[in-house]
């Protein structure tokens, strides 16, 4: 007994370590993390040659760190250390007003940037004179949202590198969607305020993930229409249309796993249509049903980040008769509720995302286009290397 | 493997102890060979060799010193020792840098060499270690090691291995053949481990974020205010993280029934820079006093040549840390620091304490900004930012909130106030340890298991 109270701390310690090291062997392992959104590291095989090439231990590390046992547990146990340190901070994003959650951002890749404008510039001179094209890059929340952001952040200012990079885009016209996003974000503060009882908030980028919402992709589609001279469909005509996906947790709380994070409310519109296909497959809805249900809600938007999408339906506002009005796109995962809208102002709505393509040349040739855009958020766009296959 | 990893944590360290324990005692020495040679090798095991190579050269060079008697072969073993297991040191560590510079002043376009990329983990504690050894026995203070095992498990000890303390080999000589373990060693060890972890995970990557976020945004873009503030992190995290990895090493050797040196003796509270390395990385500076600036004549010969022996000791101590212009840099500035102390500064400081605290930390905290920036483009910038009022909108404000309560922490545990409380009420801090503790580890774990920020940053020691 004496032995116990006076050597507690030596027990103790033991207990706890041997505990783990033995829970660790017979828990099984996880394959994907709900909660982090990712898949995590297996146990690596083991080969002399990884040994000798320094290969195998750094996996093993990560793989005993991956499938510690209760990770979840110790990750949200760091969080609520986190807080009450008074950190706002974690894992590259940072905590904002009202429950928002932001990337910290300090510096950006110019080079790539560089790179990029001239892929597009190269791309932009090969399409055919019919053909109308845009440039049109949004910004992201942080640079939108700027009163929820904590004070004193040192972010890349998006407000003057978008235009800087869009004045350098030859053959095309250019749409800085940033006084379209401004506009959103107000009028999504004035729709929550008068909103109904019934009714979910209106926000223009979700709290807790990368994307612009629905309603701010909406806003998105109305200026590119209009900047088309094309008409627009309303909100209040699609109201009756709109479904509520609740329980949205983002790539914003999978990177920082805020214990506190107040979870998203997706719309999704349920929009008629009358083909739908990707890669040549046909699908009988716009978005993947059982991706609703699962943690990666927003991967359902469009089936996620496909190839070549393509959109018929009979819900034109312009349509004329004996022609078939077409619109490329090229795009980034903000195109995914976004496209969709498209279908009110166009016959066929053709979506390209370059992660998934092998020759675009071969989707050009496929058809006439009367508009092309290329749309794409500015961190994206600041980083993607699939930007250089437009020219394949 | 780091000593803060859950691998070290819940993998090796109970299977190290496990084996050590309850192998009998005669054999103890070959398991804890063994398992450090595991350690080793699991890190980079290509390096293995080398390390093989320069225990064995060493082993016979011992050996040969015992035997000997000739004052002429014996200098001709032990220069051969040392030149061997320096020259893997300065090989790798140096080569690169000194082709650079042949590079530089006579525009020739020497290659890099590829091999030498990465340093052999813990090169250079592990080759001044065995210096200890070869040397004292060349000087008689130390009998040669007959045994293999123990001399092997000496230096490869993996406590200590990978980033100090810097253990002398009479400092543990005894402790090799005979050693006790008991409960209350062990207890105590595990109650330094914790406190050294908690220093390593809680504090120093906690604060070491901040600059690296400030490196990140670059230094031209940040205003005077957060400037400061990211010093004042680094310094943090280099005394935390340091020390934190010197008690996790002193922490496992107690449990193991050795006694090694203290290494740091918060030294944030110097009056002076000679005050400061007397509580920094001590068994460093102890082994330059020993085996550099005392066989060169020390204090004991001419003035002029005593400060060209301090001369020769501080650019050592400052291509030690890293073969770049910015250590060289850092550590003649110490030099001049101390030749300024020696000749008028003491005696001024020494009357007015609060004003040596003030030198003290400025003293340390430019220090630092040599170190941190190696480029010395960047380090003009900086410096640039230190001392000229610049604003850059309210950048600093979010790193306060971000950092402000973890600065103050490790403001607090940098300086010996939670010694003073302990010693003032240790009833009540008897009773408090225990949760305490217990906390520090269990956040540890939870800071590792979400690991976004953990550096090892003594790659080019």
């Amino acid at each position: 007994m004496k032995l116990i109270k006076k050597y507690c701390l030596l027990w103790l310690f033991a207990a706890f370590i041997l505990f783990f090291a033995v829970a660790d062997l017979f828990v099984p392992d996880r394959e994907f993390s709900e909660m982090e959104n990712r898949y995590l590291e297996q146990r690596p095989k083991f080969s002399l040659s990884k040994l000798l090439n320094n290969e195998y231990t750094p996996k093993y590390e990560k793989f005993v760190n991956d499938q510690f046992v209760g990770r979840d547990g110790w990750i949200t146990l760091k969080s609520v250390c986190e807080s009450a340190l008074g950190k706002i901070e974690n894992n590259g994003i940072v905590y904002g007003k009202d429950h928002y959650l932001f990337e910290s951002y300090p510096s950006t890749n110019d080079d790539r940037i560089q790179k990029n404008i001239g892929f597009v510039n190269e791309f932009l001179s090969t399409l055919s004179p019919d053909t109308k094209a845009t440039v049109a890059l949004i910004p992201n929340s942080y640079a939108i949202l700027q009163d929820l952001v904590p004070v004193g952040l040192q972010n890349v200012d998006q407000r003057s590198y978008i235009p800087e990079i869009l004045s350098q885009i030859q053959g095309a016209d250019t749409l800085d969607l940033t006084p379209v996003m401004d506009a959103a974000a107000a009028s999504a503060r004035e729709r929550s305020a008068q909103r109904e009882a019934n009714q979910e908030e209106t926000l223009a980028y979700y709290r807790t993930d990368h994307h612009w919402t629905t309603y701010g992709a909406y806003e998105g589609y109305r200026a590119f229409v209009e900047s088309r001279g094309l008409k627009a469909v309303t909100l209040e005509e699609l109201e009756d249309k709109l479904l509520y996906v609740p329980g949205f947790y983002g790539s914003y709380y999978n990177k920082c796993k805020l214990f506190s994070a107040v979870p998203d409310t997706i719309w999704v519109y349920d929009i008629p249509f009358s083909s739908m296909t990707i890669n040549g497959e046909k699908k009988d809805s716009l978005h993947d049903p059982d991706k609703w249900n699962t943690h990666d809600k927003h991967a359902a938007f469009l089936w996620g980040n496909n190839g070549l999408t393509i959109i018929q339906s009979q819900n034109n506002l312009n349509h004329q008769e004996g022609k078939t009005s077409r619109v490329l796109v090229v795009k980034d995962s903000y195109g995914n509720s976004f496209s969709p809208f498209l279908t009110y102002s166009y016959d066929e709505v053709w979506v390209v995302d370059l992660r998934d393509v092998a020759k675009m040349s071969d989707i050009m040739s496929q058809a006439q286009f009367d508009d092309l855009l290329i749309l794409y958020n500015f961190m994206n766009f600041a980083s993607d290397t699939n930007i250089p296959k437009l020219n394949y | 493997m780091v000593f803060s990893s859950l691998t070290f944590l819940f993998k090796f360290l109970p299977l190290a102890f496990g084996a050590y324990y309850l192998t009998p005692a005669r054999w103890k020495n070959l398991t804890l060979l063994l398992v450090s040679l595991v350690f080793y090798s699991w890190g980079e095991v290509k390096y293995f060799p080398i390390m093989l190579s320069v225990i064995l050269v060493n082993y016979g060079a011992g050996l040969l010193l015992g035997r000997l008697k000739q004052k002429g072969s014996r200098r001709l073993v032990l220069a051969v020792s040392v030149v061997f297991s320096v020259g893997f040191l300065a090989f790798f560590k140096y080569s690169n840098f000194l082709l650079e510079n042949i590079n530089l002043l006579f525009g020739t376009s020497l290659p890099m060499l590829e091999v030498t990329k990465n340093l052999p983990l813990g090169i250079s504690f592990y080759t001044f270690q065995i210096m200890t050894y070869t040397i004292d026995v060349y000087f008689g203070k130390a009998q040669a090691e007959k045994s293999l095992i123990d001399f092997g498990a000496f230096v490869v000890l993996f406590p200590q291995l990978i980033a100090g303390p810097i253990v002398k080999y009479t400092d543990i000589s005894a402790e090799l053949k005979k050693r006790s373990i008991t409960l209350d060693k062990i207890q105590e060890g595990i109650a330094l481990f914790i406190l050294g972890l908690g220093s390593k995970v809680l504090l120093a990557n906690n604060v070491g974020k901040l600059w690296t976020d400030v490196e990140s945004i670059g230094f031209q873009n940040i205003s005077t205010p957060l400037a400061w503030l990211a010093l004042v992190a680094y310094t943090l995290q280099i005394y935390f993280d340091f020390s934190g990895y010197s008690l996790m090493a002193i922490g496992m050797g107690r449990a193991m029934g050795f006694t090694f040196p203290q290494n740091f003796n918060y030294p944030y509270i110097s009056k002076s820079v000679r005050e400061f390395w007397k509580r920094w990385h001590m068994t460093l500076s102890g082994w330059f006093q020993e085996y550099l600036y005392i066989p060169l004549g020390g204090s004991r010969v001419s003035p002029g040549r005593s400060y060209f022996n301090l001369l020769v000791v501080w650019a050592c101590t400052g291509l030690w840390h890293g073969a770049s212009w910015n250590f060289v840099l850092w550590g003649l500035y110490f030099f001049v620091l101390i030749c300024c102390e020696r000749l008028f500064l003491k005696k001024f400081l020494d009357k007015r304490p609060v004003l040596g605290h003030l030198y003290g930390v400025a003293a340390i905290l430019i220090g630092w900004s040599l170190f941190a920036v190696v480029d010395l483009g960047q380090l003009v910038t900086f410096w640039s930012r230190l001392f000229t009022p610049c604003s850059n909108g309210q950048d600093y404000l979010f790193y306060l909130r971000n950092y402000g309560i973890v600065l103050v922490l490790g403001c607090v545990f940098s300086l010996p106030i939670l010694n003073r409380i302990r010693d003032r009420h240790p009833t009540v801090c008897k009773w408090l340890a225990l949760p305490f503790l217990s906390l520090v580890l269990v956040l540890s774990v939870a800071y590792l298991v979400d690991e976004t920020y953990n550096p090892f940053l003594y790659f080019r020691f």
